[in-house]
């Protein structure tokens, strides 16, 4: 079986990850577009790692792993800090550093 | 066996060190000068044994026998250790009374200070794309947490939303870099990339030029080049000014440690792919850092839009490399010096006046200021001459060395437009020597020099930009500028 329908659903992935970050309002929303663009790439490790019959690509998704939990975490604790200070996540509301000049 | 991790003494300290300080962080009783004499105990010792191990391991790599080729001990990667030591130790000092003067700090300030500092310096041994990721995510993240330290404050964890943000974007695009290149190359080491370059042809590498240009994104995102620069003035602002200082100065330098490591020698065949992006690059980071630094009010934001500036003078360099400028890549090491210590001593001065008052520092805050402070004053005046640019201070000597890089590898234009920005610095910080020395103050009293460790500090950091310009040519028995040239060649050669 051919990879290419995995790597079309890789770009996929990464595009409405992308495309989530952009135009998405809410904080959480944006947190988990990134998530998603950094999932798809671990997917695309995975798939690399069976094309090319190597585990090291394997490998690098588990660490991968590790890393995008260490993102969640703070990720998480400043998207409940700003929701506790501010009841709302819209990111438009956020324009206290935009008022100074 | 045990030997095999003596090189790695120093950032096993550090990391120690950082341990230390996360465990006893729990404990109420222990004062904020405890911790920040501990922290500067661990500090010092990384920096004592990584002097003591200078040059000695060059070439090896760290445990192969578990590691294989991941980390690499050599005198670049040495250079740039002893220069976040040192930029690490700096903040702490100069920034001592400002920790007094702020309720919200405590005891992970220091830990996570560490933390960060143990991934810059596993950043510049990083010889395999991942490491460097990991080793740039631990940097990161830890500066994420400091920049909204303070928690009360809506600025701070406004910005530090604002940071982490971005950033993970940024870094999502270094992931994928290495994804593909791996994808080409088959091993993310740096050495077979190396190696698969020099063998290949143009039409086989495609992959790899798309992969460079990501790891690149980032690389300039972390650096606030224009295009990725919306973060950098409003970050600036609502971290707390030993942070900020922090992210000006080490932070930088580090990302620096790796886009030379990456750009000088593993895509040094390819350099040529990115030449012009990476003018564009410089010449909209010059002009619009520029704009950016000549529209604020406020000195902390003006101080941060010409950081901005300060890149593209680096990117400068950068681009030099690709068109084999040899001068260059010491160029950029001695301008990250320089910015370094002209930055901190900056920044320094405003935490000191922020510790005696809770105003936001704007320009009309020192009218006068001269007159109730004479010798801060005097020393701000350097800081802003260095940064600016005049002779007989090290940024003189840091922008002649970037701007005969330039023009040795023919980039008149870029040369021409750094210097015209230059000239466009000195309206905005000018404005704030003017604002000192020109204008009645307020409340005219002058008030004593307090004796304390951080004003001791600005002043040897002051000392140190003054003996950095004029220091070669006065005194030769002491050795100068040229000395940290050649030193730096020596270490770009060991590469």
């Amino acid at each position: 079986m051919s990879a290419d329908p995995f790597f079309l659903l890789v770009a996929i992935l990464f595009s409405i990850g992308l495309i989530g970050v952009a135009s998405r309002k809410n904080l959480f929303v944006v947190y988990m577009s990134i998530e998603l663009m950094l999932s798809s790439v671990n997917l695309l490790l995975a798939i690399l790692s069976q094309v090319l019959g190597d585990a090291n690509a394997s490998v690098i998704a588990l660490l991968l792993i590790a890393v995008i939990a260490a993102e969640a975490a703070l990720f998480l604790a400043i998207i409940t800090h700003l929701y506790r200070e501010n009841r709302t996540l819209d990111s438009d509301r956020f324009k206290n550093l935009s008022k100074v000049r | 066996m045990i030997l095999t991790l003596l090189p790695a003494l120093p950032f096993l300290s550090i990391l120690l060190g950082a341990f230390v300080l996360m465990l006893l962080s729990h404990k109420k009783s222990i004062s904020l000068e405890s911790f920040n004499v501990t922290a500067l105990f661990f500090l010092t010792l990384a920096l004592f044994f990584e002097l003591i191990t200078f040059g000695l391991h060059s070439g090896d790599y760290l445990y192969p026998s578990i590691f294989k080729n991941f980390f690499i001990f050599d005198e670049f990667a040495a250079i740039f250790d002893v220069m976040f030591l040192i930029g690490t130790i700096f903040t702490l000092l100069v920034n001592s009374d400002y920790l007094k003067s702020r309720n919200y700090f405590s005891g992970e300030y220091f830990a996570l200070l560490l933390f960060s500092l143990f991934g810059m310096l596993m950043l510049s041994h990083a010889h395999e794309l991942l490491t460097a990721f990991i080793a740039l995510e631990i940097a990161s993240l830890s500066v994420y947490a400091l920049v909204g330290y303070h928690k009360s404050k809506k600025v701070s964890s406004e910005a530090m939303m604002k940071y982490m943000v971005l950033g993970s974007l940024a870094g999502v695009f270094f992931i994928l870099g290495t994804a593909l290149i791996y994808a080409l190359v088959g091993s993310t080491t740096l050495e077979s990339i190396a190696l698969y370059l020099h063998n290949a042809e143009e039409k086989d590498i495609t992959l790899l030029v798309v992969g460079g240009s990501f790891l690149m994104v980032t690389i300039l995102f972390k650096i606030g080049a224009v295009p990725f620069h919306s973060w950098v003035v409003d970050v600036y602002h609502g971290a707390p000014y030993p942070i900020t200082m922090y992210m000006a100065s080490t932070f930088k330098i580090a990302i620096f440690a790796i886009a030379l490591r990456l750009y000088l020698v593993d895509f040094a065949t390819i350099n040529s792919f990115w030449l012009e992006m990476l003018q564009i690059v410089t010449i909209l980071t010059l002009i619009g850092g520029s704009f950016l630094a000549i529209s604020q009010t406020l000195v902390k934001r003006m101080l941060a839009g010409s950081s901005i500036v300060h890149s593209g003078y680096l990117l400068i360099g950068l681009s030099s490399i690709g068109l084999g400028s040899d001068i260059a890549a010491p160029a950029i090491m001695f301008y990250l010096i320089a910015y370094f210590l002209s930055a901190v001593g900056s920044f320094g001065i405003l935490s000191f006046i922020a510790s005696q008052s809770r105003r936001q520092m704007s320009y009309d805050d020192f009218k006068g200021f001269a007159n109730r402070r004479p010798y801060m004053a005097l020393m701000m005046t350097i800081f802003m001459l260095s940064l600016a640019g005049f002779p007989s201070t090290i940024g003189f000597l840091g922008k002649f060395y970037i701007f005969s890089a330039a023009i040795e590898s023919g980039q008149i234009l870029l040369a021409g437009l750094g210097i015209f920005t230059a000239f466009v610095s000195v309206y905005y910080y000018f404005k704030l020597i003017a604002m000192m020395y020109f204008y009645e103050s307020q409340t005219d009293k002058q008030k004593s020099f307090p004796l304390n460790v951080s004003t001791l500090s600005i002043a040897l950091i002051a000392l140190l930009v003054i003996w950095g310009g004029i220091g070669t040519s006065l005194l030769s028995f002491i050795p100068g500028a040229d000395g940290f040239i050649d030193l730096a060649k020596q270490a770009i050669n060991s590469l």
